[in-house]
């Protein structure tokens, strides 16, 4: 994955006018946009790794914005989502905030209001993306370890002094002392307490174990 | 209502073959049945083109303000911006061919006659709801001249809004009154009366302004379409407090000799 790829926001409607018009407002204050007619549409040509918003409109014919938003969360996606609603839709759009709408917007909405709200999507996306990054590189790093360092680690991490490592492991200290160096050159971590919370932040992502594995494929 | 203790007046049900004959008679009728819903039908409709002249207008706003010499692109969206003002236009026209009929359409006719005509349907919807619905018409009434099926619209709309607003009132006092009686000026009036809650007067006075409503999911179309329609009859559509703390809706209609 590039870290430098271009956000992109993604509008999702039926209608023509509704979707061109959307377009040219993002692309007036110089953001890009892609359009798309249909909710398949959308899904076909979806790829998880390009970072972005979607603007999706929550009542479409075939699969309505919310659908779309159900396969989305199936699949794990990050992607915040913010969802258009015309008169009446107030229901739907509790719906989608229940399910992790990012936002949602009356039509028809003041310019200023979605530009906002997309501004605020992106940045969410951006943050979301480079957490996913740290957490995917940190892994990395961490199957890199040999069995042996991987048991050291996990004692370091449970705060054990080296003598007890030792005994624990039946080696020298001065073995537990190379060992945990190695650890600490391999993960990249200049101090213990920055090692466990490298550990700590990789055992929560497990709970966004599908998010993780979406962007680290 | 006044007479809380009297049970409910038995009603004639009408036999399936009554309710069919009636509805292929009123098929534009049960069209207006739900009025509500095509009218947030069409508000949603209108939505759209309002959107985009919203969005197409901005962006040349931006553009401009950013010095943007793209003028093939600015006179695109100013284009588009025209095309969907009249695509709102459209709709909005054909809202009005909804509700207008030619008056060649109009004949004489009794406003009892056109309310017998509608009690199936009425009452159908006011037993769906365990509303009791009673007629009170009074004889020898000066005839009208009016559209039927655009009157009986209006008449139907004004019960079905009686009927929803009395949801939140217990089953045993849900009543709604339909009267036709002699109004001043040998006019013919017809009220609709429910022992709901009324008019929340904090709308009152916009109570007939598209777009006004009380309903979680209603356009607020209904009852403005239903003023335009009584007024091309040159009649009147007003509300007022019904005694007990509902509602009282009076449509009063000119005699055949004193309308158009």
């Amino acid at each position: 994955m590039t870290k430098d790829a271009q956000a992109l926001v993604f509008v999702v409607d039926d209608d023509e006018a509704v979707r061109s018009s959307t377009k040219l407002l993002l692309k007036s204050v110089g953001l890009p946009a892609v359009t798309f007619a249909s909710a398949q549409e959308f899904l076909d040509n979806y790829d998880p790794q390009q970072p972005g918003c979607v603007v999706l409109d929550v009542r479409m014919p075939l699969m309505s914005g919310l659908e779309l938003q159900q396969l989305l969360n199936m699949r794990g996606a990050i992607i915040p989502v913010i969802f258009i609603t015309g008169h009446g839709d107030i229901p739907m759009a509790v719906e989608a905030m229940q399910h992790g709408a990012f936002d949602f917007l009356q039509k028809p909405f003041r310019d200023q209001d979605l530009l906002d709200r997309v501004q605020k999507a992106l940045e969410k996306d951006r943050v979301n993306r480079a957490q996913l990054r740290e957490k995917a590189r940190i892994r990395e790093r961490r199957d890199s370890l040999t069995p042996r360092e991987r048991e050291i680690l996990e004692l370091m991490t449970r705060g054990k002094p080296n003598k007890v490592m030792a005994a624990d492991l039946g080696v020298s200290q001065r073995t537990v002392e190379i060992h945990r160096a190695r650890v600490m050159e391999k993960m990249g971590a200049t101090s213990l307490a920055q090692l466990v919370r490298m550990v700590m932040d990789l055992d929560q992502s497990r709970d966004t174990g599908s998010s993780f594995r979406e962007l680290a494929r | 209502m006044n007479t809380p203790a009297k049970p409910a007046p038995p009603v004639e049900s009408p036999t399936p073959e009554e309710l069919l004959a009636l509805l292929q008679r009123l098929t534009h009728v049960s069209r207006l049945a739900t009025m509500g819903e095509m009218a947030a039908g069409i508000a949603h409709e209108l939505n759209q083109p309002l959107t985009a002249i919203a969005s197409y207008a901005q962006a040349c706003d931006w553009l401009l303000a950013r010095g943007s010499t793209d003028t093939a692109e600015i006179r695109d969206a100013l284009q588009q911006i025209t095309a969907q003002g009249l695509r709102a236009g459209e709709i909005i026209r054909r809202l009005r061919n909804l509700v207008r009929t030619p008056d060649t359409a109009r004949v004489e006719t009794d406003v009892n006659e056109l309310i017998e005509e509608l009690k199936g349907l009425a009452l159908t919807d006011a037993r769906a709801h365990n509303v009791r619905l009673t007629l009170e018409l009074a004889p020898a009434l000066p005839r009208i001249v009016v559209n039927r099926v655009e009157i009986q619209q209006v008449v139907l709309n004004l019960v079905r809004n009686a009927v929803e607003a009395l949801e939140s009132v217990p089953p045993e006092r849900r009543d709604v009154v339909l009267r036709s009686e002699p109004g001043p000026d040998s006019n013919v009036e017809v009220a609709v009366i429910d022992s709901g809650p009324g008019v929340d007067p904090a709308i009152v006075d916009r109570l007939f302004s598209p777009f006004v409503t009380t309903k979680a999911t209603g356009a607020g179309l209904g009852l403005a379409i239903s003023r335009s329609i009584v007024e091309a009859h040159k009649g009147t559509l007003r509300y007022r407090p019904a005694g007990a703390g509902g509602a009282c809706f009076v449509l009063r209609l000119p005699h055949a000799q004193g309308g158009a």
